[in-house]
């Protein structure tokens, strides 16, 4: 599974939605539905799934199911 | 210790720390729970709970503009060595709010000045035991809503420092101030205390068994009598109750006698849900600023210390930092008072140990009663 499937695979589980919900685009408080202990729990998710640590400032800055992609495959190489 | 009640409640157990009566203080900011109320109950056996929201207005309000962090740090060290002394041997704990922007430097110093417990709500707490410096004894519990929240922190505790929360308070929809629950949510039947309970102990077991030690849950919002009490503890299964409503209503409670004066005239009409600045809703006594807020009427400010992290400041219609502490201070029709969903009951102004020895007593009344059955 490549990282991009894994990473929308996490989403799609962790927010109970299909995985075709998962765009680019979609942004996780306004389309997928997220409430504030959903987003700790996806960072968590990716945190324990990648091995990586993802600060509180950082984790701020993610909105989007395409700002995590962007963010793990910067640090996933 | 003699007994003057008619029973032995089930002490409070939390790591080494033992409180003979099962009552938490919760922790009232601001300024309504300081180092007076705190070991007052600290005396009686009980967890008193030092609030630590602005603190450091009480350090003078010259120095606290000037320089409100250090102001705080000073004000929340001064205030649990004033709480030690006035209590020897008693249980003193600090709530700090996650939401606070010195959230982390209050926590270091609490525990550097020798606090027994924090208590962190108003956020996830998810990286509190790193803020506790090497070689401190300081309990540390977050304060959830859910058994989710509950859940989140314990994993990540568990997870990246090895440790579990020395104990859970779960605090459901009756309490007073702010609320961790969505406004359409406040009222719902799955939010109710009664069934978040059972739900924090089950989400807490697994870590229990991991960690090889007890994770007490503890039972905030909407307590009033020792019945109350009896309910949580020996039909539930929580280890004791927080409590802050009625703490409000006693002489030694830190906030002006008007204030405590506005929970006896309160009537169950006046409770009302506010909108906080902070973004969450919040249980108060709806009095003439309420009113006014709600009419539309804005209370131009100005900020001059960023007190809150998740505060709106400029959208909001008014401070509430400002409002609250005119409200401890007595001048009501400047601020308002939070209060828990209870506060209606309130009918008199006793003293701590008054209220301690009256929630006891109603708690072995309703032990004997159980014990005895349904009479003929």
């Amino acid at each position: 599974m490549s990282v991009e499937e894994k990473v929308i695979k996490i989403i799609a589980e962790k927010l109970n939605v299909s995985e075709d919900q998962v765009k680019p685009e979609a942004s996780f408080v306004d389309d997928l539905g997220a409430d504030s202990l959903d987003l700790v729990e996806l960072v968590m998710a990716m945190e324990e799934e990648f091995g990586m640590e993802i600060s509180d400032e950082e984790a701020e800055k993610l909105r989007t199911v395409k700002d995590v992609l962007d963010y793990i495959k910067e640090r996933v190489k | 210790m003699e007994s003057k009640w008619s029973c032995e409640p089930p002490a409070l157990k939390i790591g080494d720390l033992v409180a003979r009566v099962p009552i938490v203080q919760g922790g009232m900011g601001v300024g309504i729970s300081l180092a007076g109320l705190a070991s007052a109950v600290a005396r009686a056996g009980g967890i008193g709970v030092i609030s630590a929201a602005l603190v450091g207005i009480y350090e003078g309000e010259a120095y606290f503009f000037k320089n409100p962090t250090e102001a705080n740090i000073q004000g929340i060290k001064r205030q649990i060595a004033l709480a030690k002394k006035k209590a020897p041997g008693g249980i003193i704990g600090v709530n700090i709010m996650v939401a606070l922007t010195d959230f982390e430097p209050l926590c270091r110093a609490a525990c550097e000045a020798g606090a027994d417990i924090l208590f962190c709500g108003a956020g996830l707490p998810l990286n509190l035991p790193e803020l506790r410096p090497e070689g401190a004894n300081t309990k540390l519990v977050p304060i959830v809503s859910s058994p989710r929240a509950a859940q989140l922190v314990a994993k990540r505790w568990w997870s990246k420092y090895q440790y579990v929360p020395d104990a859970v308070v779960v605090e459901g929809p009756k309490a007073g101030g702010h609320l961790g629950f969505a406004p359409d949510k406040i009222e719902a039947e799955e939010s109710r205390l009664e069934v978040l309970v059972p739900q924090v102990l089950e989400a807490m077991k697994p870590f229990e068994d991991k960690a090889g030690k007890p994770i007490p849950v503890i039972p905030a919002g909407g307590i009033y009598t020792g019945r109350d009490i009896y309910y949580y503890i020996n039909k539930l299964g929580a280890a004791g109750v927080q409590m802050a409503t009625r703490f409000v209503a006693t002489h030694e409670c830190d906030a002006a006698p008007a204030f405590k004066e506005a929970f006896v005239k309160a009537t169950k009409e006046d409770l009302t849900i506010i909108k906080s600045p902070v973004g969450l809703p919040g249980r108060a006594i709806r009095g003439t600023f309420i009113k006014e807020v709600e009419a539309g009427k804005k209370k131009p400010y100005k900020c001059i210390y960023h007190c809150l992290k998740t505060c709106d400041y400029r959208k909001s219609p008014y401070c509430i930092a400002a409002a609250l502490i005119n409200a401890q201070r007595g001048r009501l029709e400047a601020g308002f008072v939070f209060a828990g969903a209870n506060a209606w009951r309130v009918d008199k102004i006793v003293s701590v140990q008054e209220l301690i020895d009256e929630l006891i007593e109603e708690y072995c009344q309703a032990l004997k009663e159980d014990q005895e059955g349904p009479r003929a």
